[in-house]
């Protein structure tokens, strides 16, 4: 890739204290993330993708949990350990973030507009207060919110979920931001709707010029809005390519039964081709990972090798450019 | 459906409901309680006395009547004369009312703030050294009875350091003042424990609701998210605990009065079920009815103010 890289994540470690010890919800992860362009993280519930932007964020809650080792660079600048006053300049102002829950992550007794304006208050402080009102007004019309001129003065119960959503992004949206972390922003909404949001992201994205996080566990938003995607297993990342890559040449088992599990309808009748594929077994516990391949028990492919005597997989470089694969007997040609 | 119609609503529901305690009152006192005859003239009076007495009280006129008499006194505050000191009620309320607020006045501002930004302090540095601190703080003053702690109060700051005055009261402001600094004082200790558990557990509740996170994500500082975001939310269960005392302070702390010879309200009552002054109970039990009525209305009122998803119904 070519373009202007902002942010970079490199062997990240978060680990949380729990009574039953400390786990690894995150363990070394590396990903980057371009101006412009669209990094998908997809991965099972549990599977450390939100955690991971969490910790970009700097929103791990400690105790119990923390940025154990890594590094995480925001134009070079690092954000482990940072000067928690320079991290909130950077938060909601450079890295903003939207949420999966948009009926619960708006404040129920402010109005849509202090919840826009305060977030400009806080990183323009040069804006007159009269300013603030009619940006906020703007940025609820750049997300398609009819009439917002009078949305402006309603409370966040009086819009539904959709609308709330917009909301969300207005917010995030309203400094400008370089990198947008979208955490599942779909999934709590109809599937009409879910296409709308997209849209709008997409849209925005060229006219902004930000580089999107989008962490889902639904294929078919990544097939159409990421330009590179990071499979999460268990903390770690198994596959990493540009998307026309991971979705031609799958190479590890697991992103192979991902896709498999996509339903699969005939386009003209609609019907169901065959019985829905799924992956066997369960996610293992993060208190009890099996030595080697954390996969090595749901996969179809395992081999002696995968068991540990050879250690865990690392990601490895794997067919096509910019594709790395951590497996030992990745998936050839399909 | 504007503000001043809701309120005006509430006012209205006000009415049945005070008429429903008055039914009960009426029956406690003019249909359970022993015969005033007993208490006002003795086990020698004659029949004529007795007739006298109860044509003078409004005795003899038939139950419906004398339950409006009951209602009367409940809207006009009109109680009649005590029994023991043949005061005007309503006179003896006026006078008992300052000494009364001089204590629970500053006790409920001070106990309130005291308790909300202690639980503000230990919600942020929840889990820390100092919530720990402040529970077993907590604990304790829930726990130790209140009676030893004003006598260990009294003994302490009162006798052996001699830093106020053991008990006893003087009208007028400035005067007053080194009478109350000690009940106030302690009954903050004893309040403080239960209202700090209470309001941190209520602000905790929102501290980990999803907008908090998106207030952070904004990177508001967590002095912001607390005081903004997490306070306005928790403000209906605090206002609730709040509002639900000013009643006492108007009323005044019936046992706290009688440790301190504090001639408040509290006192009074106190003084009135001692002696069996009927009209004098029955006048404190009309007005803690409506004032625990009238404040239940102002609560819901503010409910509207404070949460924009309480419909106005």
């Amino acid at each position: 890739m070519n373009t202007e890289k902002i942010l970079e994540v490199k062997d990240l470690v978060v680990e949380f204290r729990t009574e039953r010890g400390v786990v690894k919800a995150v363990n070394g992860v590396n990903f980057e993330v371009h101006k412009g362009k669209t990094l998908g993280i997809v991965g099972e519930s549990g599977s450390g993708k939100s955690v991971s932007a969490l910790a970009i964020m700097g929103l791990i809650p400690n105790p119990p949990g923390r940025v154990a080792s890594g590094q995480i660079l925001y134009r070079g600048k690092s954000l482990v350990n940072i000067d928690p006053s320079e991290m909130r300049k950077i938060r909601g102002n450079k890295i903003a973030m939207i949420f999966q829950e948009p009926m619960t992550s708006l404040n129920p007794v402010f109005t849509i507009g202090n919840q826009i304006e305060e977030v400009i208050e806080l990183h323009q402080p040069h804006l007159s207060a009269s300013e603030r009102a009619a940006k906020a007004v703007d940025m609820l019309r750049l997300v398609g919110i009819p009439s917002p001129e009078k949305r402006v003065k309603e409370y966040p119960h009086q819009l539904s979920g959709g609308m709330r959503q917009r909301v969300m992004i207005a917010i995030a949206l309203s400094c400008e931001p370089d990198i947008l972390i979208a955490d599942e922003p779909t999934t709590a909404l109809d599937v009409t709707i879910q296409a709308q949001i997209l849209e709008l992201m997409n849209k925005l994205q060229k006219e902004l010029g930000m580089g999107i996080i989008l962490i889902t566990h639904d294929l078919g938003v990544v097939a159409e809005t990421c330009d590179h995607v990071a499979v999460m297993y268990c903390g770690q990342i198994v596959e990493s390519a540009d998307v026309e890559t991971l979705f031609n040449h799958p190479s590890h088992p697991y992103t192979k039964g991902l896709m498999d599990s996509i339903p699969d309808f005939d386009s003209t009748s609609g019907h169901k081709k065959e019985r829905l594929q799924t992956i066997e077994g369960m996610v293992p516990s993060l208190f009890n990972l099996p030595t080697g391949c954390n996969f090595q028990d749901r996969c179809s492919k395992v081999t002696e090798a995968c068991r540990g005597m050879n250690g865990d997989p690392t990601l490895k470089p794997a067919k096509g450019d910019d594709h790395f694969v951590a497996c030992f007997n990745p998936l050839e040609n399909i | 459906m504007n503000l001043y119609a809701y309120i005006l609503r509430r006012l209205l529901y006000v009415i049945p409901v005070l008429l429903g305690v008055c039914l009960v009152i009426f029956v406690l006192f003019n249909l359970v309680a022993p015969d005033p005859a007993f208490i006002l003239l003795g086990k020698h009076a004659t029949h004529q006395q007795i007739a006298e007495l109860h044509h003078e009280l409004g005795m003899d006129k038939p139950f419906i009547a004398q339950y409006f008499d009951t209602v009367k006194t409940a809207f006009t505050f009109d109680f009649g004369y005590s029994w023991a000191s043949k005061q005007n009620i309503w006179q003896m309320i006026k006078a008992g009312a300052g000494p009364s607020l001089s204590v629970t006045g500053p006790l409920f501002v001070i106990s309130n703030i005291f308790a909300i930004s202690l639980a503000l302090l230990v919600a942020f540095y929840r889990g820390k050294l100092i919530d720990k601190f402040v529970l077993v703080l907590s604990i304790a003053g829930m726990s130790i009875p209140s009676l030893a702690v004003v006598l260990f109060g009294q003994w302490f700051f009162a006798y052996k350091l001699g830093l106020f005055e053991i008990s006893g009261y003087e009208n007028g402001f400035p005067n007053f003042i080194p009478y109350v600094i000690l009940p106030v004082i302690l009954y903050v200790f004893i309040s403080f424990g239960g209202d700090t558990r209470f309001y941190r557990t209520v602000i905790l509740d929102e501290a980990y609701q999803d907008y908090v996170r998106t207030a952070r994500s904004k990177g508001l500082s967590e002095l912001k998210v607390m005081f903004k975001h997490v306070l306005k939310n928790s403000m209906i269960p605090i206002l609730t605990q709040i509002i639900i005392q000013i009643p006492y302070l108007i009323l005044g702390l019936i046992f706290a009065e009688s440790f301190f010879s504090i001639p408040g309200l509290g006192a009074m009552t106190i003084n009135a079920i001692n002696n069996s002054d009927f009209p004098v109970i029955k006048a404190m039990t009309i007005l803690s009815a409506v004032a625990f009525i009238l404040f239940g209305v102002i609560t819901d009122v503010l409910y509207t103010v404070v949460d924009p998803r309480m419909k106005l119904k």
